[in-house]
Formats: C-alpha cells, structure tokens, sequence
C-alpha cells in the first residue's frame, strides 16, 4: 500500500486508514508521555493563507507535544501571497523550511497543488467550503470513542450544510463505515451542494434531507450542529425566523436516547445555550481535546513515526 | 427538384479533409462554430442538417475540405456529438474512421465556474474534469470537486 502523504479530502481515506489513526490517537490519548519526543528535530509549517485560530493552535500544540518544532504564518496579509506569490511556489519554499505542513486556504482545489509541488506531506487545515478534513477525523473519533463503533449508527447533521466546510467531511467519512444513517437537518437555503449529494449516492450511504431535527431526535445518536451565519441570508429577516429554529436548548432535547451524544465544532454563538453544557450529552469540548490527539496521530502517520 | 439538389450536395465529394457524420439533428452548426469554420473558411464547407438517416432517423452532417481534427476538437466535438463518425478523406477516400466518444477524463478545452476554485486562480494548474455521466453529460473538476452540468456547461461547448 502506498503511504499516504496528502490528507485533504476524506474522499479517499478508507476505513482502515481512518480506523489506524482512531487506535494511534487512542494509544496517544492514553499514554501522552511515551510521544513527547517522537519528532524531535521535526518541524510542522503552519500555513494559513486564511486565519483560524482554533486549527492552528490545536496543529500546533499536536507538533509541540510531539517534541518538534512549529514555524509558519497567519492571514494573507503577512505573507507574500499579498504580493501575488502562488500557492504552489509557497509550498516549494516552504518544502526547505519544513518537514510536513498543514494549509488552510480560500481556494478549493490546494490538494492537487501540493501532490504535484510538494515533497513534503501537506495537510489541510480547511479548504475553502470544499474540505476540513483533519475536523471531521477528530469528530469521527470522538464519535466512535462515545460508542465504542461507528457502524450502524443514526447521525443528523445541522445547521448550514452549503457552506460548512466539516460537512462535507464528515459525510464522506461517515460513508466509509457500515449501515450508517444520515439526516441533513437545515433550511433549504443551505442544504448540502449538488456535488456533494451526487458522491452521497455514489457511496450509497443512506441520507434524508429534512428541516426539522424534532421529527427524528428520539431516534438519533449523534446530533452534529454547526452555526448558520447571518451572512448567508440576502434577507435578515429569514434568518432571524430561521435562527430560532435551528437552537439547541435543554427542551429540545428531552426525548433523546440515553446513549445520545451531542456535538459541535465551535466555536459556537447562539446555536447551542449554555444551559446544554451541564448535560452528560455535550461532547464539544472533548471534541476540541480529541483534536490535538487526533492531530498528532496523524502527524505520526504522514511522518512514517510510529 | 429542389431535394435531388440537396441530396448532390451532401454527397460530393472532396478530395481532402473530414466529413463529420452522425451528428445529432440540429448541432452541426454548433460542430462548425467548435472546429472556428466561420465565414473566412478558405475551402469548401458542406452542411446539411436534418438528413434522413437509417441508424438514427434524422441527423446532421458536414463535409469540410482541408480541414484535420486536432485532439481537442474531437475531445470537444465528442461532447456535442457523442457517437458521431468522424472520416477522414484523403485523396477522395476515406482513410480512416473514427467513432466518437465521451473520454472519462476532460481537459484544457473547459473552464471551472467556481471562482475560487485553484484553476481560476493563476495558479500553475489547468482544468481537468472526470466525466459523472454521459447522458445528460456531467462534468466533476479534478479540483474543487464541483460538477459542471446543463446550461453552465453547453455555454462553454
Ligand atoms: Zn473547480
């Protein structure tokens, strides 16, 4: 098998790739110490043509725990793409600077510049509305820590599905697994794109398109929110009818199952109360920790460090 | 007498250059304005549109003398005109014949519509799309994964 040295869609990463990092991340999460010189020497290139605080800390802290060394940048602004340099030449530069780099970028499309620029591997950091890929692994794993499988599960996913990078994610990840059942819960101004829907039924993964999460919460294990942007609305006055709609609060969710986790990739605004936090269902905190584990697993993986 | 005139018309025949047949009816225009025959074409073009046809009722075919496909018009013209028999004549015969069809892989020839795809971004890469489906044709970019399909796409052919 050849090794994987571009992570930038779930598209391709099959279930047993997906599962290595589960088990390495879960050996990581439960023995910190062993790892924390397994890429002494090692530097990880943070490039955000785009800023996102949350992603790049989290990179960061991964490569730190793991011994090594971080250099990189913040927004356009402070690079030389302000000046009109390529992402394609950023990455050639940046192959002698570095020994793996993570990207997030506007433009959709980065990972085939890495695989025909970079000779380090390059991971996304989020690209564009098209991919988060290293999110939806951390959420597939905290998922699969709440229940031990991912088979046969029932998870809605809601919120802004056009434009939530994660989404798309999630879902091809999710398809990658047994007898799953998905639910895209949103307001038919931001259900999922027609690119997405048509690899949905490539994969043949079992998917409903509703805009009400009540229909089918006593039913689900996983509730995945994501926060709908004011905006994505020409008209403001659709989104404060729809916002209320698509808020998580205690009384919505009192006929979940005992087992029923909810998450969200934060940061969030109103979409969850803070109410929810106390209750045994709200994982998006382990969420965020899982992360850096996740993170580091897969910087392990891509490195050949194991 | 006006039908034995069109029908002597189709069949002359030239010396060198492509008689495109099988086009679907009404899209031989759109095969002449693909391939740039426009009015300062300097040699023969013959056009016929709606022809009675035995394999498939009405089609459309052109004769165009002097005239050799490069790649990427017949990648182009296999969109358009999936299935049409494209000959080549050379010295009065046909050399040789070739049936269209749609690749699995489209290059160069399209454009990706999302603006913030990398190829509309003057980064070193050019447009590659997969083919989703042939009938109607659906296009997916290589890069941003987008599907190009309908109008969007029969504007850039
Ligand atoms: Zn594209």
């Amino acid at each position: 098998m050849k090794s994987t040295k571009f992570i930038f869609t779930t598209l391709n990463l099959s279930k047993e790739f997906l599962e290595s990092i589960f088990t390495l991340a879960s050996k990581i999460e439960q023995n910190l110490e062993n790892y924390s010189d397994k890429c002494k020497g090692k530097i990880l290139a943070t490039l955000f043509f785009e800023p996102s605080t949350r992603t790049m800390l989290s990179f960061e802290s991964a490569m730190l725990r793991l011994g090594g060394s971080i250099l990189g940048f913040s927004s356009a602004k402070t690079s030389s793409l302000a000046k009109g340099e390529t992402i394609a030449d950023t990455l050639r530069m940046i192959n002698g600077y570095a020994d793996i780099a993570v990207i997030r970028h506007f433009l959709e499309g980065v990972g085939e510049i890495a695989k025909k620029y970079s000779s380090i591997p390059v991971i996304s950091g989020g690209t564009g509305t098209q991919a988060h890929p290293t999110q939806a692994m951390l959420d597939l794993y905290t998922i699969k820590n709440a229940f031990g499988t991912i088979d046969g599960l029932k998870v809605a996913l809601m919120g802004d599905l056009k434009y939530g990078r994660t989404i798309p994610s999630l879902l091809y990840g999710l398809a990658k697994y047994e007898n799953v059942t998905v639910y895209l819960v949103s307001p038919k101004e931001l259900k999922i794109r027609n690119h997405v829907r048509q690899r949905l039924k490539d994969f043949n993964l079992k998917f409903y398109e509703i805009d009400d999460v009540s229909q089918i919460i006593d039913e689900l294990d996983v509730l995945y929110v994501t926060r709908i942007q004011k905006e994505r609305f020409p008209d403001q006055l659709d989104y404060e009818r729809l916002k209320s709609s698509y808020k998580i609060s205690p009384s919505t969710l009192k006929d979940t199952k005992k087992s029923f986790i909810l998450l969200h990739p934060l940061p969030r605004v109103d979409e969850i109360t803070p109410e929810v936090d106390d209750l045994g269902c709200a994982k998006y905190f382990e969420q965020a920790k899982n992360g850096v584990y996740v993170r580091m697993a897969i910087i392990l993986k891509l490195l050949g460090v194991e | 007498m006006e039908t034995v005139k069109e029908k002597k018309l189709i069949v002359t025949k030239i010396k060198e250059g492509t008689v495109i047949d099988r086009i679907p009816p009404g899209k031989a225009m759109k095969v002449l304005h693909v391939l740039g025959i426009n009015e300062n074409y300097p040699y023969t073009v013959a056009l016929a549109m709606r022809v009675k046809s035995k394999k498939m009722q009405l089609k459309d075919i052109v004769k165009i003398k002097g005239k050799m496909l490069t790649p990427e018009e017949s990648q182009k013209l296999s969109l358009i005109a999936p299935n049409a028999v494209v000959n080549i004549i050379n010295d009065y015969k046909v050399e040789k014949k070739i049936v269209l069809e749609i690749p699995e892989q489209v290059s160069e020839i399209i454009r990706c519509l999302n603006p913030n795809c990398v190829t509309n971004n003057r980064e070193p890469v050019s447009p590659i799309f997969s083919v989703v489906s042939k009938e109607p044709l659906i296009l997916r970019c290589k890069y941003c994964d987008r599907l190009l399909e309908g109008q969007n796409l029969s504007e850039q052919l």
